[in-house]
């Protein structure tokens, strides 16, 4: 339509340059427009005959713009453009050839439809440019024929391919790149690099996207957060994200599985077209060993991919059984519960130093009594080499300064998890307001005493608490909240005042006087975390229930592996992409501490990786510049599947041999292929655009990918000449002139003046 | 008639005794409303009656437990209430208090349901500490009911190596506690329990839920503790006894 009023395509307007031919100056034209305007007003003035009011004022605009029309036709108006020369030039065509181009959409591939499309154009730029066309998937390949395209590369990475596109015609006249796509970039996106490249060597890239810019029926899982490690029998927390498109109000089936076994299911509603989504899954991690979580999405129909539907997310479930320290400052029920609720978990171990009489202590769990000849531990070696800390009803005063502050430390540096529990002798009533100890609890503590009540009191899970790992004894939501209602009463409490900022209160005590009181509140501190349970009264969850009844160790076993299932070892290694899809590059980072957790930076730091099909590479990760003890290394995963690093830490080259353990830690990471072509499947006709506004280009649709040929020949890249393009006789020059004119007559009609 | 012959004798004793018989009601201590976390749980069970008084179950009550959660209190950091509690398997309150003591259980008689609930507090973490009974008789009595509560489990003998023995006072030497029928104790045993034992029933974990003082008598040795003529060889024994026995149960 464009092109029939105005004779050129909108490129020869948005890219060309105006400029006036004729030989008389533009001052001229802008002089006789104001003269004939001046001579048709004073005309009319002189003989307005029976025109009165603003008409006169109407006909005057008319005639004049008329006149100037026709004068600035007479200065011979044209558009200046460089257009490229034909068969000097070549030009790139780059076709996606991943597999998301195969899906199915009106009864074409979308690769198809771009081949169609392609064939239609490329003879006519054929007979113009030098044409040379390339295929994009997860590496960029020159080829001959479009019939070389097949539509299964396992990624897409637009980026990487159109800099290796023009890399490949760095030295030849490159006018133009043309990319065929769905847009579906799976690289993390064009950065800001790669355009900043393009556009250097002014290179216009014309896009045409093909796909539905819309699914109409599709889940797709984008994401499932879960902790890298934790222990054997954990109770594991995962937030899955995904979006739905057609689907909105409908009930499906969230399913988190292990090697095929279904681990936990539960049912979600599903939200708006294209809202995100986030269910929170809770399941058993298991045995130990390297387990490969699968989250999915099930119980649709009619889906248009279903082979976004699932993620996968590796965790690390540790065979090593952590210790917490428990230091008890006298003989209570609760004691004796919390040790026998946690004696066959196989992912902790509990030590436990209690004050019998107020001279003697009786240590249990101890693998060495000596170990606490001298009551709690007095170094930092000696109380770091527990991953969790229990402290019962202990009076402030019963540490020393040093202790207290090893306590702070202990949360604070090592990372180690502290539960503080009620009694009545800790807390407000044990001296604690007043005393460092009091920054490590999550709840402000009241400034009076006799705070500890042993009179009978509900347990009220908060709505926090349902979802924790924590307090779920129930695989669903409302069964567990149930549960938690028909508990017995727990037989005192402890008031403290309210949690503080950042703190998350679980469970508050309901009094007999219908008080409430934060009872089961948790938070972050430093690198570790702190707790309070301002109870000792919970063993009565198992004396006032029948012996089958598993809550109390459920819930103890829960706490105290939330208490040291983040806790970090001596070396804590990660890597920001644990799952590598369609991916090879892996960065792994290793955290390294001494005995005492002072960062080590003077020391050795060696990857052992082992991958599938017999891979081993020793790796030796380097010192990262700005960030003490930590140490980094680049590597690359050539196959797709598992793989494990063992990273050990080792002395410098030269220093004396160290027999001891300086510590290691086991990293997992996946790669997968085939997977990410999978997700984000409709056409990002946002990125296309955006590309080709930025590099001078334009976007295409399929439908009018024909008048590409036409419209690629005006660019300033490679070699060019400057063709001027006559405007005179547009068509719409013509109509306004008549319109002008017809207009005029109408209203004098009208005003039957004619 | 021998046996009876032998108790008429005995009680006919009792006048002859440089002893106060206060085994009466008591008057509570002042502090006797505080609530703790420990108090002494006298069982109380069925049985015939102790010579036309109350049962057998209420033998040196409350003078035994008074005085010695006076020790308990002096010589551990326990929290504990100075007023005995009284607690019968006919009610739930029971899985309240998790350390029970049974004096003289060669003489109750448990009915099923008894023995089913006290199987059930035992496994849910109670713990039983029985005392005063003596002789072959005695034990088969305290065998009939304490078969039908565990049938599956065998009652054994406890070494002295096991942790109940040494949770606060070593006790690897330990001697006949004998009651004060055995005044001016020339002997220290009844009837045929010339041996004292300390046996045990143990949980699947290896943890003591019975412990069983047979052919002692840990209640007379608290209950005269104040007395002079109460040797303090034996009560300081039984003190030590039971405050290991409490706190294993709130250890283990």
């Amino acid at each position: 339509m464009f092109e029939f009023f105005f004779k050129y395509p909108a490129t020869v307007f948005s890219k060309g340059q105006f400029v006036l031919l004729g030989a008389w100056p533009a001052w001229i034209l802008a002089a006789s427009i104001v003269a004939i305007a001046a001579g048709l007003g004073w005309r009319l003035w002189r003989r307005s005959g029976f025109l009165t009011g603003a008409r006169p004022a109407a006909i005057w605009l008319l005639q004049t713009l008329l006149a100037a029309l026709l004068l600035f036709l007479l200065w011979h108006p044209a558009i200046s453009i460089a257009t490229l020369r034909p068969q000097q030039n070549i030009v790139s065509v780059l076709i996606d050839d991943s597999r998301s181009m195969s899906l199915k959409e009106d009864g074409a591939t979308r690769l198809e439809q771009a081949i169609k499309g392609l064939n239609g154009v490329l003879e006519p730029l054929r007979k113009r440019f030098q044409v040379r066309l390339y295929r994009i998937g997860k590496e960029t390949q020159r080829i001959e024929k479009t019939d070389q395209l097949t539509g299964s590369a396992t990624a897409t990475q637009l980026g990487e391919g159109m800099i290796q596109a023009l890399a490949d015609t760095s030295t030849l006249p490159l006018g133009a790149v043309v990319l065929l796509t769905d847009g579906a970039d799976n690289s993390g996106g064009i950065d800001r690099d790669t355009i900043s490249q393009i556009r250097q060597r002014q290179i216009p890239i014309h896009t045409v996207g093909f796909g539905k810019e819309k699914v109409e029926r599709d889940v797709e899982v984008s994401d499932a957060t879960v902790p890298a490690r934790t222990l054997a029998d954990a109770r594991l927390a995962a937030d899955v994200t995904f979006r739905s498109f057609g689907y909105a109000g409908q009930k499906a089936k969230l399913v988190v599985r292990d090697a095929g076994k279904v681990l936990a299911t539960q049912e979600v509603t599903l939200k708006g077209d294209g809202v995100p989504q986030t269910e929170h899954a809770q399941f058993n991690a298991g045995i130990a060993g390297a387990k490969s979580y699968q989250f999915s999405i099930e119980g649709l129909t009619g889906e248009e991919n279903a082979a976004n539907n699932a993620v996968t997310r590796l965790v690390n479930v540790e065979s090593s059984k952590p210790r917490i320290l428990y230091i008890e400052g006298e003989p209570r029920w609760e004691f004796k519960f919390i040790r026998r609720a946690v004696e066959d978990d196989r992912s902790l171990r509990l030590v436990t130093i209690l004050r019998t009489t107020q001279n003697k202590i009786y240590v249990q769990g101890a693998d060495n009594q000596k170990e606490f000849e001298a009551g709690f531990p007095s170094t930092a070696e000696q109380l770091f080499g527990f991953s969790g800390l229990i402290i019962g009803d202990v009076q402030a005063s019963y540490f020393t300064p040093a202790q207290q502050d090893l306590i702070r430390e202990f949360a604070n540096r090592r990372g180690g998890g502290i539960l503080f529990l009620g009694g009545r002798e800790t807390l407000s009533d044990g001296g604690y307001p007043r005393s460092p100890l009091a920054e490590l609890l999550p709840v402000r503590l009241l400034d009076r005493k006799d705070t500890f009540h042993r009179d009978n009191a509900t347990f009220d899970l908060s709505v926090l608490g349902r979802d924790s790992v924590i307090c779920r004894l129930e695989e669903k939501a409302d069964r567990n909240a149930e549960r938690w209602k028909k508990m017995p009463v727990i037989a005192d409490y402890q008031e403290v005042g309210e949690a503080k900022p950042g703190a998350v209160v679980l469970a508050d005590v309901i009094t007999a006087g219908k008080r409430r009181s934060p009872l089961l509140v948790t938070q972050n501190y430093g690198r570790g975390r702190t707790a309070l349970f301002a109870t000792s009264g919970s063993w009565r969850w198992q004396m006032l229930q029948p012996v089958e009844d598993k809550t109390h160790e459920m819930f103890w076993q829960q706490l105290l592996r939330w208490l040291i299932s983040d806790t970090p070892g001596r070396v804590l290694t990660s890597t920001p992409k644990p799952v590598l899809a369609d991916e090879s590059r892996v960065r792994l980072r290793a955290e390294v501490r001494d005995k005492t957790f002072k960062t080590l930076s003077n020391v050795r730091v060696m990857a052992h990786v082992v991958g599938p099909e017999g891979i081993a590479a020793d790796v030796e990760l380097n010192p990262a510049p700005l960030e003490e003890g930590v140490y980094t290394a680049d590597w690359t995963a050539e196959k797709p599947g598992s793989y494990t690093a063992e990273v050990t830490v080792q002395p410098p080259d030269g220093a004396a041999k160290v027999v001891e353990d300086m510590g290691r830690d086991v990293l997992m990471f996946r790669r997968e292929d085939g997977v990410a072509e999978n997700f984000r499947t409709a056409q990002n006709r946002e990125l296309l655009e955006k590309l080709a506004d930025q590099t001078g280009g334009r976007y295409y649709t399929a439908k009018d990918m024909s008048k590409l040929a036409d419209q690629i020949s005006y660019s300033e890249a490679g070699i060019t000449t400057r063709e001027t393009k006559d405007l005179w006789d547009m068509p719409i020059v013509f109509l306004l002139a008549l319109m002008l004119r017809s207009m005029e007559w109408l209203l004098r009609r009208r005003w039957g003046v004619v | 008639m021998v046996a009876t012959f032998c108790c008429l004798a005995m009680y006919a004793q009792r006048g002859y005794m440089p002893f106060n018989d206060d085994e009466g009601p008591a008057i509570a201590p002042k502090d006797a409303s505080e609530k703790t976390e420990w108090a002494f749980a006298r069982l109380m069970y069925p049985s015939g009656r102790f010579f036309g008084q109350a049962g057998y179950w209420t033998i040196d009550a409350p003078k035994a437990e008074r005085q010695f959660v006076q020790g308990v209190r002096r010589l551990t950091r326990i929290h504990t209430r100075s007023k005995e509690e009284f607690v019968s398997l006919e009610s739930d309150e029971i899985f309240k208090w998790p350390w029970i003591y049974a004096v003289e259980p060669g003489h109750w008689l448990l009915s099923d349901e008894d023995c089913k609930k006290l199987r059930d507090y035992l496994l849910r973490g109670g713990f039983l500490m029985t005392d005063d009974f003596h002789g072959t008789d005695e034990w088969e009595v305290f065998m009939a009911s304490m078969s039908k509560v565990f049938p599956d489990k065998p009652v054994v003998e406890i070494d002295s190596s096991d942790a109940i023995f040494h949770v606060l006072y070593d006790l690897d030497d330990r001697v006949q506690v004998p009651g004060i029928v055995n005044y001016p104790f020339h002997q220290t045993y009844e009837k045929d329990g010339r041996v004292p034992h300390w046996r045990a029933i143990y949980d699947d974990r290896g943890r003591i839920m019975v412990a069983i003082c047979f052919n002692q008598d840990n209640g007379d040795a608290w209950e005269w503790a104040d007395s002079p003529h109460y040797p303090e060889k034996y009560t300081s024994q039984a003190y030590r006894t039971g405050i290991n026995y409490i706190i294993y149960s709130m250890t283990h």
